[in-house]
């Protein structure tokens, strides 16, 4: 069929039916028979846990699974009415763009406009083609700037809009796109949403889009599918999936939802705009001004992380840059701050600094002992035994404090996800307790990445436990452990509403807002939380204190 | 931090050159070390592939390349000497060790160490300086037509390159993050990390490769810079250095023997070929602006 027939077609973009499916050697099917139609022009959103089965169906839907990854494959997987089981993923390339979790791996190339012009060459299309199509896709995606840049100069986020540019300029009918805004800040991942929606409307492109942040995207969605253990679960218009949740998986809700819920609220809303409009329905559209709890300030006891005019200098590729400028910032102990910021801001150099790996050229850090744990755990894993990694007793008592001390004879690779992260930390905090006392300051640098809101509550829990809150520590280690400060630099506004008490807000190598959670978090739009958003009340962010705000409980 | 092999874009001669040539060139440089063991055209070839890079503005390549591969030189000399103990000209009777038995350090062994060394510096350095001046873009559009899986090889390999050496700073920033009382890591369990993260990134670059449409046998398409007006001179030096290699070879030029005593040739033969293999470094040197401006000048007039 001729590219033209495919993109005039009214056949779906998608059309899966009964596909089962089993990575090699693995223990279970990865996809259940599972069965959807996606019509050309549609988004749908696909919600699931970790490991349920989403990335798995957007490769068997790009020809991934089975031409690349191998293993046993049954059912039928159509795009653009391209058999997806018989053709490879380059034949399928013509109709399907697909863009991945890292984009770190999605560039081949060395400059931003060789990547995007590359699908264009391997098709055969005359250099002319390529220049406008090149130019066209950069306009779309807002990056003609980067097309002259080497691509290991560019941040994640620009990265990130080089490769769905790399998968969007061949004019594919079906993009499909796992995760793409783990790695961005609330404003660049907002962006990439509705520029995605943008591109649906305009082109005409339909899009499968796998997230676990589900607030960011519910509302440019026209349907969801949600995946349980390799099967499809739930398929159908947002507002039914968001009641669906309420009723089966607590953990796929959002937060207004959850707001609603609790509030005693119906219908529950698919995004912000939603629950105001429901919100002004239901005579309820200001509830009275609330004061904002601020939190006790701790002055009594001495900052355990200390800067003072600290200036950081680093590399970037192409020239140095000053990333931290002039940073003023005390934190002391059992405090829970959350760092946050866009990508760039200095988040990360921040806390390597604090940890020693980067040095300032000028300004003060006075820091006690700091245990630091970076964006990847895996990095810290190195040996085929938990005990291996951690000898002797001190190394029982780090594995003690993140809950691991059962798992001594485990393989880390056997460990979950967030098993895995916990025994990173413990043995970032191994040999820097004085005795069974943690360290001065405890920092994690996103650690929410690519986690569904389940493995979030668990960290939340040891951050809280790290702290000295009582209510997240048994009372064996309460004795034991004495409060860390934990800093946390993080993009995910509503795990830094879960955890945080104090919220460090950098712009550009700058504080430009520091204060409690909850004035932080419902000041703006960016950086606020789905509730502060929904019902712009000082102090208000998570779902309980909006609920108990408008059951009128608070003030 | 970005790698110093990292290709970089620059002007020059080198860079500019189509793939084709500017691997010829320095092909040519490392073919010259692998057909000759005298430790004076080995030491013209690193000459030469040092001299290439610098011109070529890739100081950073180059003495990351020196620094890696004369280590290497100098390990293997040493570890020659320990476990060869031909030659006759003992400098040092170590006595009876574990497993070595008896250890008798001979300026013959040093010696043929150190030209073998010299040969891994000299290639290690060309590979330095092909990876930092020649654009992987173009290789890959250039080997597609002629080797789908060579090129596919050779974009896994240049990507890899910056890949593996963001990986390698991550670990090391987690092995300098553990706390006292983790296990230390070793360098044996580092390096099976980094080899391992690096196939699993191989997997996900040749993904990417395969939905970009790598594998489609497409016809080729026409390459806005296939040639470059600095071929001809690349070509002709890897011709040069070529012939002038083959022909002192059968002139004995390679007039080198390490065993049972050290005779190392300087004969006119090994001279010459010495001479034009490390002025052939000089080959991606741009001609000089004022006599380039004398032609413009004079072409105007």
């Amino acid at each position: 069929m001729s590219e033209l027939a495919i993109r005039r077609g009214a056949a779906p973009a998608l059309e899966v039916r009964g596909l089962d499916y089993s990575y090699p050697r693995a223990p279970r099917q990865a996809l259940v028979d599972v069965s959807l139609e996606i019509a050309p022009g549609e988004f749908v959103l696909l919600a699931g846990r970790s490991a349920s089965g989403k990335s798995t169906l957007l490769k068997a839907a790009c020809g991934l699974v089975p031409h690349f990854h191998g293993g046993e494959i049954e059912g039928e997987v159509r795009v653009a009415e391209l058999d997806a089981l018989a053709a490879g993923p380059g034949e399928l390339a013509v109709a399907v763009g697909y863009l991945a979790q890292d984009p770190e791996t999605q560039v081949v190339s060395t400059t931003v406009a060789a990547e995007i012009e590359l699908p264009l060459e391997m098709r055969g299309d005359a250099p002319a083609d390529r220049a406008r199509a090149v130019e066209e896709v950069a306009l779309a995606l807002a990056i003609p700037h980067l097309l002259d840049r080497a691509v290991d100069t560019l941040s994640g986020g620009e990265l990130q809009r080089v490769a769905l540019a790399a998968a969007l300029v061949t004019r594919p009918r079906l993009i499909l796109l796992d995760e793409p805004t783990s790695q961005l800040d609330p404003v660049a991942g907002d962006e990439l949403i509705w520029l995605l929606r943008r591109l649906n409307e305009e082109w005409g492109v339909a899009v499968l889009l796998a997230e676990h942040r589900l607030e960011r995207c519910l509302a440019a969605a026209d349907r969801v599918v949600a995946m349980e253990e390799g099967a499809v679960g739930f398929d159908g218009a947002p507002a039914e999936f968001l009641a669906w949740s309420h009723e089966n998986d607590a953990a796929l809700s959002t937060p207004a939802a959850r707001l609603f819920s609790l509030a005693g609220l119906t219908p529950l809303p698919v995004g912000v705009r939603d629950a105001r409009q429901t919100l002004r329905g239901t005579g309820i559209g200001h509830p009275p001004h609330i004061a904002s709890r601020r939190v006790p300030d701790p002055r009594s006891s001495e900052p355990v992380l200390r800067a003072k005019n600290l200036w950081v200098e680093l590399d970037r590729g192409e020239e140095l840059r000053d990333v931290l400028r002039g940073i003023d910032l005390a934190v002391r102990p059992g405090e829970r701050v959350a760092l946050m910021g866009r990508n760039g801001a200095g988040k990360s150099t921040l806390l390597r600094t604090a940890a020693g790996l980067h040095e300032a050229v000028t300004g003060r850090l006075d820091v006690g002992s700091i245990a630091l744990l970076t964006q990847n755990p895996g990095d810290y894993l190195v040996r085929e035994r938990v005990g291996d990694e951690l000898p002797g007793d001190e190394g029982l008592a780090a594995l003690r404090v993140v809950g691991l001390e059962h798992a001594v004879d485990a393989d880390p690779r056997d460990l979950s996800g967030g098993e895995r992260q916990r025994l990173a930390l413990a043995i970032a905090l191994a040999g820097r307790m004085e005795g069974e006392l943690l360290p001065a300051v405890v920092g994690l640098d996103e650690p929410t990445r690519g986690m569904d809101r389940a493995r979030k509550d668990d960290l939340v829990a040891l951050i809280r436990g790290l702290a000295g809150d009582v209510a997240f520590v048994d009372k064996e280690a309460t004795k034991a452990t004495r409060a860390a400060a934990v800093v946390v630099a993080t993009h995910d506004v509503e795990f830094a509403s879960a955890f945080a008490e104090r919220v460090v807000l950098l712009g550009e190598g700058v504080v430009i807002a520091d204060g409690p959670m909850e004035e932080i978090l419902s000041g703006g739009w960016y950086f606020a939380t789905e509730v502060a958003r929904v019902l712009d009340l000082p102090g208000v962010v998570t779902p309980e204190q909006g609920a108990a705000a408008l059951r009128g409980e608070l003030g | 931090m970005r790698s110093p092999f990292a290709y970089k874009p620059r002007r020059g001669p080198l860079q500019d050159a189509s793939p084709g040539a500017a691997v010829a060139y320095l092909g040519a440089i490392v073919v010259v070390a692998f057909l000759y063991l005298n430790p004076l055209v080995l030491l013209a070839a690193g000459t030469a592939a040092s001299l290439a890079g610098i011109l070529a503005g890739a100081r950073g390549a180059v003495r990351a390349a020196l620094r890696m591969g004369l280590s290497l030189a100098l390990l293997v000399a040493f570890v020659n000497a320990l476990v060869t103990s031909r030659g006759e000209t003992v400098i040092a009777r170590l006595g009876d060790w574990p497993l070595f038995g008896r250890v008798d350090v001979t300026l013959e062994a040093i010696v043929a160490g150190v030209s073998y060394g010299l040969l891994a510096a000299a290639t290690i350095v060309a590979c330095a300086v092909y990876s930092a001046c020649v654009d992987p873009d173009r290789v890959l559009r250039a080997l597609r037509p002629f080797a789908g899986r060579s090129a596919l090889t050779a974009t896994l390999v240049s990507r890899l390159v910056p890949v593996a050496a963001a990986d390698a700073a991550r670990l090391r920033d987690a092995s300098a993050l553990r706390g006292p009382a983790a296990a230390p890591v070793g360098k044996a369990p580092l390096a099976r990390r980094l080899l391992a993260g690096s196939l699993d990134r191989a997997v996900d670059v040749a993904a990417t490769l395969e939905l970009r449409g790598y594998s489609l046998g497409a016809p080729r398409a026409r390459n806005r810079r296939s040639r470059s007006r600095y071929d001809r001179r690349f070509y002709a030096a890897a011709a040069a250095v070529l012939l002038t290699a083959i022909a002192g070879k059968l002139l004995g030029a390679d007039d080198f023997q390490a065993y049972p005593t050290v005779a190392i040739g300087f004969g006119p033969a090994t001279l010459a070929v010495a001479t034009v293999v490390t002025l052939s470094g000089l080959a991606p040197l741009r001609r000089p602006m004022k006599r380039r401006a004398l032609h413009a000048e004079v072409a105007r007039v």
